[in-house]
């Protein structure tokens, strides 16, 4: 970053020179005499200005009558002294103050050390080393105190992000996402489950990440309030990169990655099915073929192509940049195809006082065949499956037969099952498109009423059109697919207007600093109203027809809504300062919801303090501290209730009924109150080369909506089968550590290393007040149960295990044989990890620069129900070692006999397989892995003459390998992105690495 | 421009109007109460969605009632083939489906009914509420009834004995409204079932009223006899009559959806003929067995009765993969196209008048008679040609079961049932239940839960015991030479109404177990 910086600033230094006095110097630093690169060097009271080269050395051309320099550097005092040819400035440390300007809530800047909340800063730069399509998940171990997962649908898939831990156990507990001050849509598709499905998506993907200057985290709900209750799980702030005056930069950027699985399941080949059985349960070896399930696999490549125009004047600055990204998939015909147009002006009128900006960014995105998840049409389970002895190559090349019967051609495959189906008919023959068209187009005006106070407002509207589309041809399995096909179609719109209003107030009263915030915000969204249909296994009138007139009679097509919400809020916050060594933060806001309306409860007021003292400004330190600050705070944010749960209607259902509501109007809900204590500590010694940022926070979250939806029908009260109520309380405890240091820091070598460390403790303090036996599942499927307990947390796992007697041994059944499992679902673990840790390393030398980043997860567990399968099917490489053992190594008793082995197949098709025994597939989630790697070169353009202002070429690796990992899978991919499934494995496309090389050219 | 500023502020500050919220919090598409009204939806709409879920799915019915009366058998090795057919308790949701989709709405309709003085339409609710309770208790035993949705004891059950009593009562009620509106016209819009009848419908639903009496009290017969035979005589004297004709048949109309049992057999392929279908109906070679199934597609599965080309699996069978046993018979095609299913039909009409007739109850009129209608009705209702020959074949006998899918003998069963199908006056009471309750399983086909309950009751038909019983002390073992006698109390109720179900238990003749019989079950003689 820094480096672009310094070259863009030579070039605009360039720009501005023109021919007078040229003077030439040399800027050193006290700490170790080694020359400073990059410092400014400014002729006082005027535009013109340089940087010092990787000797330390400038050359600047002095306007006349120029009799000062100014020259600073980040972490420097500024020095000024009198131009003179060959002049030596030395740079001392500056210990007063390290200014790091950081963007926070509705866009305002404030120096990062007034702050009395954690927040952290990730350059654009910094993020398109390990470039994704989803600019979310480049953000990975990069800050502290944010858990993401990445979707395992392939290109263009959705994240789950959660800042400090889950906070509800209704809503997703996911951050705000904001571009530039201004919130935007993240409206997620649908995820896919056990028994299968796809995700379709999140908004974020639309963004061109080229497009990023940098990405703020917002992590407690003191920096959210600001935005209201959406901003109650932190914020995500996206700056977008704007025009620079004084000069016109072209850019060109262009990424080739290639993408390839990173490992399959460790699969046996050696023995066969026996009487036509779908499992491969023969005890006799053979020599089967092997090599079907890596050649199903196809390297993938994503090439993302950016090319920007930026300039402007002292008046008017534009930046404009179109971006195209072509990827495919590691799963044939898995491809995905966007394009983004962003155009931004900015411009200053009247006298400068009054500054109009404008900012339209068009996205079309188009993904075929996003990868599956889940027992149903997925082609990994067929091709895991496959039985060993049959051949899989007649599959494979002739995946549809013509069928005589019914003149056409249809699924070529062994079996007619509803878990497995010909790999090669489903990625053929159920194409899916899913398309989005989106424009988020705002406009801002900055009024500089007078030197204190500035006006400022903003308008946004964020348009999505989005539908989705699956053909199903004949032929399918007969669970899922008509005998005649099946068309699944939805397409609805997406919209959300924001507008606000705010007034900025900055004034000094002797020692006193104050900056005032006043605004005002108004914020209508309608997500998802559109229309859908999906005949499922009701027949189409003809065949392979997919369009409307087809459907049968009993298909209700329906019209969708997401939900409407309009908010409207008033805030106010002031900041007052105390000779740059205290600050106190005062913030209040008042929110007004549609979804509580009729509640008396719409209307909410919330506050929240915060105190910062910078300790090395009120007493001496010693001369290895260069800055120590103390920061606490406490916040209070109010969350409203989901869409529509007041008072429902009722529905009209595909039987031509009416299905009447028996939801209880929940006229006495109250919005639900997250309240956090956070405090921390920021310090920086040597001048900057060591720094340290520590931060505890509590997070408690009340009167959380509740859906008893599965209320006995004891609780049935005035025959409703369910209700809505507030209640229960969630505690999330943390810490976030960053370090930060430059171990070496010499004239060409420098090491920069970050420690990002977080650790959160989630605890259910109350579910279900008066009930503590009460539970609520989180999307249990067969043999995961996410089930929350009062007293337990979020990520805790039951399922059934091995019956034990007291000394340890697994009671076998009395007559079987088999391994008996407990009746109820047991305590398993819980999924979250205990802590997570992202180590960054930047090494750079001269033109290189070496960049690392490990990334580990310590604790927790994960679950997979792709090996209970393979197990059961008798597919797995160890049941094929156990068939050459004679068996299953187990510690057991039957009646009174030990056992100390058991036949492999009755041991794992009772443990494995569906239902089985939950305990065996609980692995451990640790893992360390190196998330990416680069090297890039910047060429040393101004030695060519060449019209090119700066280039730079790097070889980057994500994902490349894992240093330690434990599980049979990648545990950190999610088949889901919503509230349940996470940490599951149900036949997931594998992890996969992407390695290749970025380019970039300035003009 | 400051204006201006201070003008938009002001209004941004001053405005949170929340006058558009009212509407913004309403899904468009949804229907209102306040729409509902128009054409009487408000009380009528609901019926046919409360009437569709008298029925259960896969785990509320046919891998429950449907496989414990043996009318079915899964080839599905479920949670490594021990689960409910196997009596060992893995699904357990009928419960949720009656509660949610029949006892809510119902109640609903009725507090909206009687504050609009709709009183036909209260009493039709009420009705509901009855159709749908009384087969929900075949499951469980006691069940909350009179005081559900009570603020103070909502969570209070009715024992067997109070339910049966607040069933007669309401009936009565229900039945002096109908007989007091006999001409209303209210329900025909909402009526799939008899709304074609035009000015015979309110009396249709009198026969229906009745007809459930009649059940319920033959269902008590042997625990409170004198209630059975007041209240069954009462049905029987009624002067609407009873469902006597196919034309009367009490049936469910499935609203242009499939048929549940036809997706889990042709879609799903988790169902097929059970081995007892296939003991009785090759045995007593019932012309019905080609309207019920439809052949076996593997020929060496029916190699022990070539002419009659048809297969079913052993009910609580040992399976291994799902595939082995796939190739049995499957139901009739013709299930995929059916647009009505039976509650009640003639034909149990007539079966529970022979039983009447034998327990001596006033207007049964002759058993033999009644018994010989059971069956033409049942043929009729199917299309089921040879109806004379069959009643008068008396050699004919249920057969031993061969499964020849594994090696040695895994599934086979010698038949306990001797029956034949002729009638005999000079056999015993005992025998000639047992003729009645055979023929009355074989006619309630596909319609499980009173066969359930009848095989429970009387012991009739003899169905074979499960091959394979993993029933243990979780849930409540079965003796060998046992069935399993009733659902235990789902969890939901177990732990957030402990006190309901511990005092429901103290009504019951044994703990929350699968193995306690039920109240009407009294495990004594028939006679």
């Amino acid at each position: 970053m820094r480096k672009t910086m310094t070259l863009l600033c030579l070039f605009i230094g360039i720009c501005w020179a023109s021919a007078q006095t040229k003077i030439t110097g040399t800027v050193i630093s006290s700490d170790d005499g080694q020359p400073v690169i990059g410092a400014t060097v400014v002729a006082k009271g005027t535009s013109v200005g340089t940087v010092t080269n990787v000797d330390g050395n400038f050359t600047i051309s002095l306007p006349s009558g120029s009799k000062t320099l100014v020259i600073s550097y980040v972490g420097m005092a500024t020095v000024e002294a009198a131009p003179q040819n060959g002049m030596k400035i030395t740079l001392k440390a500056d210990t007063k103050q390290i200014k790091e300007v950081v963007v926070t809530a509705l866009g305002i800047q404030r120096d990062k050390k007034t702050l009395a909340y954690s927040s952290q800063q990730v350059s654009g730069d910094e993020m398109l080393k390990a470039k994704d399509i989803n600019f979310m998940n480049s953000l990975s171990g990069k800050a502290a105190g944010i858990e993401i997962k990445k979707s395992v649908s392939g290109a263009g898939g959705s994240t789950r992000t959660v800042l400090r831990g889950s906070k509800s156990w209704s809503q997703l507990s996911e951050p705000l996402y904001v571009i530039d001050g201004v919130p935007m849509v993240n409206h997620k598709g649908d995820q896919s489950g056990m028994w299968g499905g796809t995700d379709e998506g999140d908004g974020l993907s639309q963004i061109n990440p080229d497009d990023i200057e940098s990405v703020s985290i917002l992590k407690g709900s003191n920096a959210a309030i600001l935005y209201g209750s959406q901003g109650a799980n932190g914020v995500v702030i996206i700056t977008t990169k704007k025009g620079k005056e004084g000069t016109t930069n072209v850019t060109f950027s262009s990424s080739t990655l290639f993408e390839s699985v990173m490992s399959t399941p460790n699969l046996q080949y050696k023995y066969g099915s026996e009487g036509g059985a779908k499992e491969s349960w023969s005890y006799t070896p053979g020599n089967y073929a092997s090599n079907y399930v890596k050649d199903f696999f196809q390297t993938g490549a994503n090439l993302v192509n950016t090319v920007s125009i930026s300039g402007g004047n002292n008046k008017t600055t534009a930046y404009f940049s179109y971006g195209n990204t072509l990827a495919s998939g590691v799963i044939p015909n898995n491809k995905y195809v966007k394009n983004n147009v962003t155009f931004q002006q900015s411009t200053k009128l009247l006298n400068d006082k009054l500054t109009v900006r404008s900012n339209v960014m068009l996205t079309s995105e188009k993904a075929n065949n996003r990868n599956t998840a889940g027992y149903y049409l997925n082609p990994l389970t067929g091709l895991y499956l496959f039985p060993r002895d049959k051949d899989f190559s007649s599959y494979q090349n002739n995946y549809q037969v013509f069928s005589k019967d019914r003149n056409m051609y249809l699924q070529n495959w062994f079996v007619a099952d509803h878990m497995q189906s010909n790999p090669y008919w489903l990625i053929n023959k159920q194409p899916k498109t899913d398309l989005t068209k989106r424009v988020i187009a705002s406009v801002s005006a900055d009024y500089q009423i007078s030197k204190k106070i500035k006006f400022q407002t903003r308008a946004s509207y964020d348009y999505a059109v989005k539908s989705y589309e699956q053909k199903y041809y004949a032929g399918g399995n007969t669970v899922n697919i008509s005998e005649n096909g099946r068309w699944s179609y939805k397409k609805f719109d997406d919209m959300m207007m924001y507008t606000d209003g705010i007034f900025t107030y900055t004034d000094k009263f002797g020692d006193f600093s104050v900056n005032g915030v006043l605004g005002a915000s108004y914020q209508k969204s309608v997500l998802g109203n559109g229309v859908s249909v999906d005949n499922g296994s009701n027949s189409l009138l003809y065949p392979n027809e997919f369009y409307f007139q087809n459907l049968p009679t009993n298909v209700q097509v329906q019209s969708t809504y997401s939900g409407e919400v309009i908010k409207e809020g008033a805030f106010a916050n002031a900041q007052i300062g105390y000779k740059d060594m205290i600050y106190l933060d005062l913030s209040g806001r008042n929110d007004w919801s549609s979804t509580l309306v009729g509640t008396g409860n719409d209307s909410y007021f919330y506050p929240s303090f915060g105190l910062t003292g910078i300790l090395s400004q009120m007493v001496k330190m010693p001369s290895a501290v260069t800055f120590a600050k103390v920061r606490a705070s406490y916040a209070k944010v109010a969350n409203d209730v989901p869409f529509n749960k007041i008072s429902a209607a009722n529905t009209i259902n595909s039987s031509a009924g009416i299905d009447k509501n028996t939801v209880a109007p929940f006229t006495n809900a109250k919005p639900e109150m997250l309240t956090t204590i956070e405090v921390g500590t920021d310090w920086r010694f040597f001048g900057g080369r060591l720094g340290l940022d520590f931060t505890y926070y509590n997070i408690a979250s009340t009167n959380q909506f509740i859906s008893s939806s599965n209320v006995t029908a004891a609780q049935q009260l005035n025959g409703y089968s369910s209700f809505y109520y507030n209640a229960g309380k969630i505690v999330n405890k943390g810490l976030e550590i960053v370090l930060t240091t430059i171990p070496v820091k010499s004239r060409n070598l420098e090491w920069k290393s970050t420690f990002n460390f977080s650790r959160n403790v989630n605890k259910i303090v109350e579910l279900v007040p008066g009930y503590p036996d009460r539970y609520i599942d989180m999307g249990a499927s067969e043999g995961y149960v996410p089930r929350l307990y009062q007293g337990g947390s979020f990520g805790d796992i039951y399922g059934l295990k091995f019956v034990r007697n007291s000394s340890g041994q697994i009671i076998l059944d009395a007559t079987t044989g088999a391994p008996t499992k407990t009746k109820d679902p047991q305590y398993l673990g819980n999924l979250e990890p205990k802590f997570s840790l992202g180590w960054s390393n930047g090494f750079s030398y001269k033109q290189f620069a070496l960049n690392f980043l490990v990334n580990a997860k310590i604790g927790g567990k994960c679950f997979s129900q792709t090996e209970a399968i393979l197990d059961g099917y008798g597919v797995s490489e160890r049941t094929a070692v156990a068939r050459d053992n004679g068996g299953v190594a187990i510690n057991a008793i039957k009646g009174t006999t030990p056992v100390t082995k058991i036949d492999a197949k009755l041991y794992y098709t009772t443990v494995g397989d569906r239902n089985g025994v939950s305990e065996a597939y609980v692995y451990d989630r640790t893992n360390i892995r190196l998330t990416q790697l680069s090297l890039s070169y910047d060429l040393n353009v101004s030695k060519l003459k060449i019209p090119v202002k700066a280039a730079s070429i790097s070889l980057v690796g994500n994902n490349l390998f894992f240093i330690y990992k434990k599980a049979p899978y990648d545990p950190e991919l999610t088949m889901s992105t919503g509230l349940g499934s996470q940490s599951l494995d149900n036949f997931n496309v594998p992890s996969t690495r992407t390695y290749g090389f970025n380019l970039k050219v300035s003009f | 421009m400051k204006k201006l500023i201070y003008f938009v502020m002001a209004a941004l500050l001053l405005s949170a109007c929340t006058s558009e919220f009212d509407k913004a919090n309403q899904n468009p598409y949804e229907i209102t109460n306040q729409s509902l009204t128009q054409d009487f939806n408000h009380i009528g709409s609901f019926f046919p969605t409360i009437m569709s879920n008298f029925f259960g799915h896969q785990i509320e019915e046919n891998l429950v009632a449907e496989s414990f009366c043996d009318y079915m058998a899964t080839p599905t090795p479920f949670a490594s083939g021990v689960n409910n057919t196997t009596y060992y308790i893995r699904w357990n949701t009928y419960w949720d489906r009656i509660y949610n989709n029949v006892m809510s709405p119902a109640s609903q309709v009725i507090n909206i009914a009687d504050q609009g003085g709709y009183t036909m339409f209260s009493a039709w609710a009420k009705l509901m509420k009855i159709l749908g309770m009384s087969r929900l208790t075949t499951y469980h035993g006691p069940v909350i009834y009179s005081n559900y949705g009570s603020a103070t004891n909502g969570g209070t059950y009715d024992s067997e004995s109070e339910l049966y009593n607040a069933f007669f009562t309401q009936l009565d009620a229900i039945q002096s409204t109908f007989a007091a509106n006999p001409t209303y016209t209210g329900f025909k819009k909402f009526d799939a079932s008899y709304g074609s009848k035009n000015e015979s419908e309110i009396l249709a639903w009198r026969k229906l009223v009745n007809s459930l009496r009649l059940r319920l009290a033959i269902r008590i017969s042997k625990v409170a006899p004198a209630i059975a035979k007041t209240q069954g005589e009462k049905a029987i004297a009624d002067p609407a009559g009873l469902i006597l004709s196919n034309d009367d048949n009490f049936t469910i109309s499935l609203y242009g959806q499939k048929l549940y049992l036809s997706i889990i057999c042709f879609e799903w392929d988790d169902t097929r003929m059970s081995a007892g279908m296939e003991s009785f109906l090759v045995g007593l070679k019932d012309p019905r067995i080609t309207k019920y199934f439809q052949p076996a597609t593997k020929a060496s599965l029916y190699a022990d009765h070539t002419d009659y080309p048809y297969k079913g699996i052993r009910n609580g069978a040992k399976l291994v993969a799902k595939d082995d046993h796939t190739p049995c018979s499957k139901i009739n095609d013709s299930f995929k196209s059916i647009t009505k299913r039976n509650y009640l039909a003639a034909s149990e009409v007539y079966f529970d008048l022979a039983e009447a007739a034998l327990r001596g109850w006033a207007g049964a009129g002759d058993a033999k008679t009644n018994y010989e209608n059971g069956v033409k009705m049942s043929f009729a209702d199917w299309g089921a040609g040879g109806v004379d020959a069959y009643l008068a074949d008396d050699t004919s006998k249920p057969i031993n079961y061969v499964d020849p899918v594994y090696d040695g003998v895994i599934n086979s069963f010698t038949s306990r049932s001797t029956v034949t199908v002729k009638w005999n006056d000079s056999d015993t009471p005992e025998q000639k239940l047992e003729k009645i309750i055979t023929q009355k399983w074989i006619a309630g086909f596909f319609n499980p839960n009173e066969p359930w309950a009848d095989f429970r009751r009387t012991g009739y038909p003899k169905l074979p015991t499960v091959y394979k019983n993993d029933s243990s002390s979780d849930w409540g073992v079965i003796p060998a030479g046992e069935w399993i006698k009733r659902m235990p109390f789902v969890d939901s109720e177990r732990s957030g109404n402990a006190t309901g179900v511990k005092n429901a238990v103290t009504t019951m003749k044994g703990a929350d177990l699968i193995s306690t019989r039920l109240w009407w079950d009294t495990g004594a003689a028939n006679f």
